[in-house]
């Protein structure tokens, strides 16, 4: 167990300090001078770098396992991009500094902008938007002024049931209602049932394709046709672009709207939860009201723009996470269309690789094929007691991180692998030689050991339900 | 260079598996109409040529000696914050969700949240959100939702890009946004607040030190506040709470700010993080991560997600907010910052912005064609000047000498034109200051 900072020693020498080198008393006036104890802790550079390096041991991470975790797209984070985005002459930039003494970043913005729309087949992109959720919920402000510009009232957004739970957080958050639609068993939409819940008042459909069960949604254009019949725009949730990149383009499929997940599909670091960056990407009818500013190109010159009247306006401060941009434009720089197209490949070519060796073992409610991941349900697999919560905790144990688990809701028990591109067919071979050791086999001999796991983790279960009841929530 | 290390071997092992050709048999569940020609994307780039690439376009921005804050600020970032955020366990991991595998993360957030907390005088603080601007928009959703009221009270010098965000986070919201003009001192007067508060006032939202650098009288604008039963919402500046007052202090409900100052490199304007601490009471109506301690199995202390029934993944469109991915990183960045300094070395830094700050006000208002704005102010590392120069040729000239000069606020109103905000922090030294000077004096 490491200790907290605040019971490392308070007495020793902190590890920073300055110097002032103007001589003149700092005065400030008694009414509006802080009185309480700052209560932070004193502790030297070395202590505190120990500190620090034993915490980030306690973490399983990309850089040391395999890290399955549907839906996040947890592809290798190039280092290259790393050691770029370290350079002074990016990160030493005031953001109100004249365009012209900032070419460089506004460059990589416009480049990156026009690389997206090429991808996505959307026509225009804003970078600003800080995560996936921060895109939908900028996405979904544009639907309601495309809607208010045309003087129509529509208050409803339709999100399946296979959703991920941002999409209808997102859409509330805008200020829409939120009509649930049904997905069929294998998680895909009807364009007949879509059609049937469709009203005058349904401002767009959010979707996700692939979806989350993993398979590329056959009726999509069908369901295109009949939400454009209706005036109903169609969002695109870019989780799970990764699957489609050099083979379809969600604004080929008839999506009006999207945003992508920079630090899914364009391999930035996730950060142990972000920084993230979503940028949120339309058809040019809804060009006038993405957010501001807006980087245009000018005599060759880089400008920023803020004078757009029906823009939403800003979702944030600034121009976007630069730093997640930057590294997502090396990305596609040393990728290049074909690699892109590849990295796709290769993604759904891992998926289908593992699902075909789970599938005659553990029930798949989506079909033996699927795009860049897959669900399991190990319900019936699974016996005495043992639950897909246990035989998580139970990779811990094996030095893997976990899938996504639980999710889609509509799938009972459900595990959500997403390989990506960046394993090798050594690392999944062994990946599911373990799941399915644990699912077959100890859920079945040794059910108690994997209740009880993970047992090699630098703590064991812990125990979640007390961390709600009585909150503990900063040091005592 | 695509990252993918399977081998031709080893595809052909895997095509065999699934009785496929090649991997194109794997996308025929997409209809052929709606497949792509081949992406017209640059790149191929080897290492080396992306170094090279990113090289020439780094020489595309220029590095300057900054005395311009306004929202993003230049304070020394000592290098264990860099050696620590560089680490790859912390750096590739995802959302700790699994808590058992995730125990660096979880607890370098909950010591993230003490140390906001301590600084705030704040009972409960969340893991991070976006930056500044979202979390203002953020306290305001929280404030409207806990009291079930329809205004918000801002003050009309908060940082303009966060009064902009607030309006469009808003705007399909049933809210009202009233600013709060300011005084002639460049303050928000108790009296301002009083007139426009009524029953149906949610919050007060006020910034300090405020956009114009100036340190508010926040214990009577709290108080105001509370008269009225509206939660008051203080914007802060972190390391200004080393010195000045604390939410806490005068009876904050909410405290939110940009947490950049806390050992994030300036990047153009982000990524940064924005931060959240409320009095008790509130924790289960904020957005946002919130990491709690436990106890494992065998009673051993460990670090969890917790008051996870406030989130979307769980409450879908019934959550407190939509965030999800919110700055991990960086908020790991300002845990580490926050713990290196003890609080007599916290103190002396934020000290030495005020000296520095205060040596360059007393230097530049006297320059002939130079005055104060607001002579008897108090302020942290920002401060305004009017002129009778022109605005346009000071920038340019100081541009020239390699000096990023201060903010231009004649966007800010009739009241601002021929006005400079300056902003001086530890960074700049005496010498960098009286150059500064001497440049300004020739103007």
């Amino acid at each position: 167990m490491e200790k907290l900072l605040n019971e490392l020693s308070s007495q020793s020498n902190p590890s920073y300090e300055v110097k002032c080198d103007i001589e003149n008393d700092c005065f400030i006036p008694k009414h509006l001078k802080r009185k309480s104890d700052l209560g932070l802790p004193s502790v030297a550079e070395n202590d505190l770098l120990r500190h620090f390096t034993n915490l980030s041991r306690m973490n399983y991470a990309l850089s040391t396992t395999f890290y399955p975790l549907g839906s996040c797209t947890m592809k290798y984070n190039p280092l290259i991009n790393e050691r770029i985005a370290k350079h002074e002459a990016f990160n030493s930039i005031h953001p109100y500094q004249p365009a012209e003494t900032m070419q460089g970043v506004l460059e990589i913005m416009h480049c990156l902008e026009r690389d997206l729309c090429e991808i996505s087949g959307m026509d225009y992109f804003s970078l600003q938007p800080a995560a996936g959720a921060h895109g939908e919920f900028a996405g979904l402000l544009i639907i309601a002024a495309h809607f208010k510009s045309l003087k129509q009232k529509r208050t409803k957004i339709i999100v399946p049931d296979s959703a991920h739970g941002t999409n209808p957080a997102s859409a509330a958050f805008a200020g829409f209602e939120i009509v649930p639609l049904k997905s069929e068993p294998d998680g895909s939409l009807s364009a007949q049932k879509v059609k049937e819940i469709l009203t005058p008042e349904t401002a767009a459909i959010m979707l996700t394709v692939p979806n989350t069960l993993g398979v590329f949604e056959k009726e999509i254009a069908e369901i295109a046709k009949v939400a454009h019949e209706n005036g109903t725009l169609l969002y695109y949730d870019g989780a799970n672009l990764n699957a489609l990149m050099g083979f379809a383009r969600p604004g080929d499929l008839g999506f009006d709207v999207m945003h992508i997940n920079l630090h899914k599909t364009f391999s930035t670091p996730h950060g142990g939860g972000g920084p993230g960056s979503g940028p949120v990407g339309v058809k040019s009818f809804l060009e006038q009201f993405l957010p501001v500013p807006r980087v245009e190109k000018k005599n060759d010159k880089y400008v920023l723009d803020y004078k757009k009247t029906k823009s939403i306006g800003c979702v944030k401060s600034f121009f976007g996470n630069f730093p997640v941009i930057l590294r997502a434009y090396a990305y596609v720089k040393a990728l290049g269309g074909k690699g892109l197209k590849n990295a796709s490949a290769q993604a759904v070519l891992n998926a289908n690789y593992m699902l075909a060796k789970f599938k005659d073992k553990i029930t798949v409610p989506a079909g033996s094929r699927c795009m860049h991941e897959f669900v399991l349900s190990p319900k019936a697999a699974l016996g005495n007691g043992v639950r897909t919560l246990d035989a998580a905790k139970r990779l811990l144990d094996y030095g893997y991180y976990a899938p996504t688990v639980y999710f889609p809701l509509i799938v009972e028990e459900a595990i959500m692998i997403e390989p990506t591109e960046t394993e090798s067919k050594e690392t999944l071979d062994k990946f599911i030689e373990t799941l399915n050791k644990i699912i077959l086999e100890e859920s079945a001999d040794e059910p108690q050991r994997v209740k009880d796991s993970p047992l090699n983790t630098p703590v064991a279960r812990l125990n979640e339900v007390e961390a709600a009841r009585n909150p503990i929530l900063k040091w005592k | 260079m695509d990252y993918t290390p399977q081998n031709k071997q080893d595809k052909q092992k895997m095509f065999d598996a699934l009785g496929i050709k090649s991997e194109e048999d794997l996308f025929d569940a997409i209809p052929a109409d709606l497949r792509v020609k081949p992406l017209n994307v640059s790149g191929g780039q080897t290492e080396q040529e992306l170094l090279e690439h990113f090289k020439t376009l780094a020489a595309k921005n220029k590095t300057l000696v900054s005395f311009r804050g306004a929202g993003i600020y230049d304070h020394y970032i000592p290098s264990l914050v860099g050696e620590i955020t560089s680490r790859s366990e912390f750096w590739t991991a995802y959302t700790p969700y699994q808590a058992e595998a995730s125990q660096g993360t979880l607890q370098a957030i909950f010591e993230y949240q003490s140390m906001i907390c301590a600084l705030t005088g704040m009972d409960v603080s969340n893991a991070s959100l976006y930056d500044g601007a979202s979390a203002v928009a953020e306290a305001a959703l929280l404030a409207l939702r806990v009291s079930g009221k329809k205004k918000v009270l801002v003050s009309s010098a908060l940082n303009p890009e966060y009064i902009k965000t607030l309006k469009t986070y808003l705007q399909n919201f049933n809210a009202k946004i009233v600013l709060l003009n300011l005084s002639s001192n460049g303050t928000i007067e108790r009296a301002t607040v009083d007139a426009s508060l009524d029953d149906d006032t949610a919050a007060v939202i006020i910034q300090s030190p405020n956009y114009f650098g100036i340190v508010e009288n926040m214990q009577d604008l709290s108080a105001v506040a509370k008269e009225k039963n509206a939660l008051f919402a203080a914007v802060v500046n972190p390391i200004s709470l080393a010195v000045f007052q604390s939410p806490g202090e005068y009876g904050a409900d909410i405290a939110v700010g940009e947490g950049q100052p806390l050992g994030i490199p300036l990047s153009a304007g982000g990524a940064t993080f924005g931060f959240m601490s409320v009095r008790k009471g509130l924790e289960w109506k904020m957005p946002g991560r919130i990491v709690g301690q436990t106890i494992d199995k065998n009673n051993k202390r460990g670090f969890v997600l917790t008051l996870q029934s406030r989130e979307q993944h769980i409450r879908r469109e019934k959550a407190t907010s939509n965030i999800c991915t919110n700055a991990s990183l960086n908020a790991l960045a300002a845990c580490v910052y926050m713990s290196g300094w003890g609080n007599d070395g916290f103190k002396n830094l934020a000290e030495t912005n005020v000296s520095k700050a205060v040596y360059a006000f007393g230097k530049i208002k006297n320059i002939d064609g130079f005055k104060a704005k607001f002579e008897n102010s108090v302020f942290f590392n920002e401060f305004v000047i009017e002129t009778i120069k022109d605005v346009k040729k000071i920038n340019k000239t100081l541009i020239k000498n390699g000096i990023l000069g201060p903010v231009d606020l004649s966007n800010c109103g009739k009241q601002f034109k021929n006005c400079l905000l300056f902003c001086v922090t530890e960074q700049r030294t005496k010498n960098e200051i009286d150059k500064l000077v001497e440049i300004l004096v020739k103007i």
